[in-house]
């Protein structure tokens, strides 16, 4: 058994939360391959190879692409994989 | 490919390029030079509104680029010969085109991709692409450039079977 204690070492957010939901987006570069973009989509996101490349061809194509809609965290964890394989991926309001 | 993983072939000489290039992309993101428009684009923006960018550049960009030196430590350290990083000045000339071949882990196969794709941006900036048909004028980077992206490729292909 254990007493409650605060939790002071996580950060408190008090930013009011919104109805969302949220959306990561990525957005078309002129650098990666569309075949790595592909891949990332499929092996990140466990996208079939149709959806991972119809989305891949919508972010080349149409400049960017909606990848994933979900709560606020959920997205910028997303976004920070993105980043990590140097995609360039956004948080935004679905909506928005 | 193994059970484990899948297996590059490069000759001693590319993967010494390789390796010095690894060597100094690990410099430039352990130097968390905010202002170099490549470790900008390696840490875009994550929110059009410049103040939630901001605060998530706080929260995020110091870890995303440990990431990025421990993915470029690995990638380095799986072309190293004898525990040593390969230098392309000392190689032997008739050493030059034997075959290195590195084993990946389904682990190190992911740092592989993170690396050639993060180098591919680098060179991109300091080559100043902003158009995909883009070839370059003569400048002998653009050659490296366009190579990496071919052993990108190849990677890609060869995990996707």
């Amino acid at each position: 058994m254990s007493i409650a204690s605060p939790e002071i070492d996580e950060r408190t957010d008090l930013r009011a939360s919104t109805s969302g939901p949220w959306q990561t987006v990525v957005w078309n570069d002129p650098v990666n391959l569309m075949s790595y973009v592909e891949h990332i989509f499929r092996q990140y996101f466990g996208f079939s190879r149709d959806k991972a490349h119809r989305l891949m061809l919508a972010v080349h194509h149409d400049g960017h692409a909606v990848v994933a809609e979900g709560s606020r965290e959920q997205m910028e964890l997303h976004a920070q994989a993105m980043h990590d394989y140097g995609l360039w991926a956004t948080v935004r309001e679905a909506g928005s | 490919m193994t059970g484990s993983g899948l297996v590059m072939e490069l000759t001693l000489l590319e993967a010494a390029h390789l390796s010095d290039l690894v060597s100094q992309f690990e410099d430039l993101v352990t130097s968390h030079d905010g202002s170099d428009p490549a470790v900008r684009r390696l840490t875009p923006d994550a929110y059009a509104d410049s103040e939630a960018a901001a605060e998530f550049r706080r929260l995020t960009e110091d870890d995303l680029l440990s990431r990025r030196a421990a993915d470029a430590g690995v990638v380095r350290r799986s072309l190293q010969r004898d525990g040593r990083d390969l230098d392309a000045d000392q190689l032997d000339r008739s050493a030059a085109e034997d075959i290195l071949v590195v084993d990946l882990t389904p682990d190190a196969a992911g740092s592989w991709l993170r690396t050639l794709a993060a180098l591919r941006l680098v060179l991109a900036d300091r080559l100043g692409v902003t158009d995909e048909d883009q070839r370059g004028d003569g400048d002998t980077r653009f050659g490296v450039y366009e190579w990496i992206g071919y052993r990108l490729e190849m990677l890609v292909q060869a995990l996707d079977s």
